[in-house]
């Protein structure tokens, strides 16, 4: 048995341990990176050539206004949801906070109520707007009180609030749309132009509401990016007690995470009601689970600390795409939600692979 | 001795060659080892030396890069858990894999509880057998007691009796005594003499010298991964084995400078944690670097976090500078100039960022959430830090997950620098890390002394501790049982202090 010298330089030896793709200059390594790690990009380009030259109406500019408009809820909640998913958490709440935030407003906006015999209302648009964006706030601030405080996993807590906000909303409306024929009659009104334009206007020929989205989408990466904010986000969700070790309030930073959820929430709420004239206690039903779809199709790791809104946008889009293609090929409605189905789990699949194939 | 020197054996294990990888750590170059009947090899190597990834590879825990395996002349090619079980391989290892809910006697036989025909439990049988089993290793715990209300000595005496109920041919202690009392080390010792006497060939792995000639025949030290040499246990001693574990002097691996030891930066006073610490009181200047050692699960680590603001207080008081300090959180803590080298680096470091994250985290958390960070600075400051403490690669995009244990302990040093801590806590820093970074380590806590930084410094380690610290607080069951300063304390002072047999 031979004893091998050893001296201190070797530990300067350049590793050669696995790299990730660019630790390495390999060219085929590259491609192979761009590939997996720009694969929610290359899904949906392939998917928007495919669907142009399956069907003429795809490229029609109509048809991409409408795209625009069915992709934007989706891609705004999905901004709020990626903050969550970023730290770790899961909302489910977001399709019901939406509902409330839109329906309260709108009862505001368009019917009369009495407090303490004072006959106040209907409110203008401009005064009922911020009053949803803070019901969004309020109830993005309950669920963070409920997993923090309550010690509850953040499933549960959105669970249980999502149906508590339903109900409410229901209440709020009688389970009436907004407005129904009864206060359209009555009051000869219905939502606000300025409502009607955030979900269906276009300013110079670009749809409102897919503006909206690009500003939420925008304000959501600066925040991730180059916000303290948005590194506590990634610390808690990267590794909780490392950030709780590193002096992060875990707590307080998923309240705030939550309460921005709720805000993006709210404005989707808005818009929505704004796109279908009208807003009811059950609108955006499944729109909670869109948003997490879009998110993971995007990228962003389910369990937290890897990823961002750039990748839930492209995400949405695809969703977008994908249910606006399957209508334009005739595809039943029921077809279609098994098909979304199954790209959801494919897509999920492929990311988990690609998790793997970059850990070792 | 049994051995009979003259006829030429088939071994009951040989392994040739083995190399295993992990990401940035070569952890076995090449080792040889083999293991005959009824014998005790024992497997001498410092933390990260690769004694662990060796037995893992045994135990087909972790699949090897290349070398070949011999199990009684017969190759094995892939070996997986339940292919190294079936070859009569049963391995203890250091970290306990017990379901902490379960009974004992369900742990005993996790998996392969006894069934009645009807395909239920049986569980009469399953507590006699497990009642049996228990006591053959001489040890009086009730098997139907959850792991969980176990102590950590009862919980590895459980561990050991889980594998032995298998009846292996070959079996693997990892650091068995690390969690046990001398009395239950000796017992331990018999359990191992019974079973040599059946023929079960032993892998026994230590960092602890002076077990070396109580069980075994012939010795390997490893270091770095890799085979330094394989002795009969007669022909070394204790000097020896040390220079060959070390592979360098002593003075190179704790570089200990004298600092300007001045006034108390850190002060505690009748602090006290719910049925973990009891009024402990002490005191650090700056410059200095107070040790302290306990065996494992003493209450060093809840100080540590008690300290932090990690673990709530019952009582008492801490201050610094002289002045009475509330820490609730770790914000409290760093807000005081405090910091802490977790015992795992994994519980400091956000595994997905890069470097320059990882090192402002202490900074980032004490800003109000709306302010705005400079990425810029925030990468200058990395690579400073990068080139100060070596840290390799200096990849400022590469997330810190693909660092060797070494080099992520520097990052949250790093922090720490960068966060302007006045007093620094390690908790076991060298803990899984090579010889080489360990001295490094030492190197940047002795210039971080001389700056005036005060240190505590925790470890299981003696003669780390006796080798850097200019005064040692010995704990003992969440109390302080003893102190000396530099170069009054002996090993044996610190074992006596820590064990609970005075003289034992």
């Amino acid at each position: 048995m031979t004893e091998k010298p050893h001296v201190a330089a070797d530990r300067s030896l350049p590793e050669r341990g696995k790299s990730p793709f660019w630790a390495d200059g390999r060219p085929l390594r590259l491609a192979q990176g761009i590939l997996l790690r720009g694969g929610p990009l290359i899904a949906l380009l392939l998917l928007v050539t495919y669907l142009s030259i399956a069907t003429p109406h795809f490229l029609r500019a109509s048809n991409m206004v409408n795209v625009t408009r069915q992709s934007a809820i989706t891609a705004i909640l999905a901004v709020g949801q990626t903050f969550v998913i970023l730290s770790a958490g899961i909302d489910l709440s977001v399709g019901a906070v939406a509902a409330i935030s839109a329906s309260v407003a709108a009862v505001l906006i368009t019917q009369q109520f009495q407090i303490g015999g004072l006959t106040i209302g209907p409110l203008h648009f401009w005064a009922g707007l911020p009053i949803a964006l803070v019901i969004g706030i309020l109830a993005g601030l309950l669920n963070g009180l409920v997993i923090t405080r309550g010690h509850i996993p953040d499933f549960i807590a959105t669970l249980g609030t999502s149906a508590t906000l339903r109900g409410i909303a229901l209440l709020v409306t009688g389970g009436l749309p907004v407005p129904s024929h009864l206060t359209a009659t009555e009051l000869k009104g219905y939502l606000p132009d300025e409502m009607i334009w955030l979900g269906s206007g276009s300013l110079l020929g670009i749809p409102v509401a897919g503006l909206i989205a690009l500003l939420t989408v925008i304000a959501g990466w600066y925040i991730l990016r180059y916000v303290a904010l948005g590194r506590s986000i990634y610390a808690v969700g990267g590794n909780r007690e490392a950030a709780r070790v590193s002096g992060i309030n875990v707590d307080k930073t998923k309240i705030w995470v939550y309460v921005f959820s709720g805000l993006m929430a709210a404005v989707a709420g808005v818009v929505l009601a704004g796109r279908l004239n009208s807003a009811n206690a059950l609108m955006g039903d499944g729109e909670e689970l869109r948003s997490i779809a879009a998110v993971v199709i995007g990228g962003t790791n389910l369990f937290g600390g890897e990823g961002g809104v750039l990748g839930s946008l492209i995400g949405a889009l695809t969703m977008g795409v994908l249910g606006n293609g399957l209508n334009l090929l005739n595809v039943s409605a029921f077809w279609q939600r098994v098909i979304q189905g199954v790209v959801i789990i494919l897509v999920v699949i492929f990311d988990q692979w690609r998790r793997r194939r970059f850990a070792r | 001795m049994s051995l009979s020197e003259t006829t030429p054996r088939q071994p009951l294990l040989r392994m040739e060659q083995i190399s295993k990888q992990f990401p940035g750590v070569h952890a076995l170059d090449q080792v040889d080892f083999d293991l005959y009947e009824g014998e005790v090899h024992v497997l001498l190597g410092e933390n990260g030396a690769g004694k662990s990834t060796l037995m893992k590879v045994l135990s087909g825990s972790v699949p090897r890069d290349s070398g070949r395996i011999f199990i009684r002349g017969e190759e094995i090619h892939q070996l997986t858990p339940e292919r190294s079980q079936e070859m009569g391989i049963g391995m203890v290892y250091q970290e306990f894999s017990l379901v902490p809910a379960l009974t004992v006697a369900e742990n005993i036989f996790l998996g392969q509880w006894p069934r009645k025909k009807s395909g239920r439990v049986d569980w009469e049988k399953m507590v006699r057998q497990a009642k049996t089993s228990l006591t053959s290793l001489g040890v009086s715990i009730d098997p139907r007691a959850e792991v969980r209300q176990l102590d950590v000595a009862e919980q590895q005496l459980t561990e050991i009796a889980r594998v032995l109920t298998k009846e292996p041919k070959i079996v693997l202690l990892d650091e068995p005594t690390s969690a046990l009392s001398d009395t239950e080390r000796s017992r331990l010792f018999e359990i191992i003499d019974r079973l040599r006497s059946r023929g079960v060939g032993i892998v026994y792995i230590s960092h602890i010298l002076d077990e070396v000639p109580l069980v075994g025949q012939r010795v390997s030290v490893l270091r770095d991964g890799r085979l330094i040499k394989t002795l009969p246990v007669q022909e070394t001693d204790r000097e020896m084995l040390i220079s060959m574990m070390v592979g360098r002097q002593l003075a190179e691996l704790f570089p200990k400078e004298s600092a300007n030891i001045t006034d108390v930066v850190f002060r505690i006073e009748n602090l006290s944690v719910k049925d973990e610490l009891y009024n402990l009181s002490c005191e650090v200047r700056r410059g200095e670097i107070l040790g302290i050692f306990g065996l494992m699960g003493s209450g060093q680590t809840e100080l540590a976090r008690a300290i932090f603001g990690l673990l709530p207080l019952s009582s008492g008081h801490i201050f610094i500078d002289g002045k009475q300090v509330a820490i609730h959180s770790p914000t409290d803590a760093i807000r005081h100039g405090l910091g802490l080298l977790t015992r795992d680096r994994r519980e400091s470091l956000v595994p997905m960022l890069p470097i320059p994250p990882n090192i402002t985290l202490a900074n980032v958390s004490q800003l109000a959430y709306s302010k705005a960070l400079n990425l810029s600075s925030e990468r200058e400051t990395a690579k400073n830090y990068i080139q100060d403490l070596h840290i390799q690669p200096p990849a400022l995009d590469r997330p810190v997950l693909y660092l060797s244990g070494g080099n992520q302990q520097k990052v949250v040093l790093a922090r720490w620098l960068f966060s302007g801590a006045k007093v620094l806590i390690f908790d076991e820093p060298t803990r899984g890390i090579d010889v080489g970074t360990k001295a490094e380590v030492f190197s940047l806590m002795s210039q971080l002394a001389k700056k005036g930084v005060g240190i505590i410094m925790i470890s299981l380690e003696m003669p780390e501790v006796l080798a850097m610290a200019d005064r040692i607080l010995v704990m003992r069951e969440g109390t302080f049982s003893g102190e000396y300063q530099a170069g009054e304390a002996t090993q044996e002072h610190l074992l006596r202090s820590a064990s609970k047999i005075l003289g034992g």
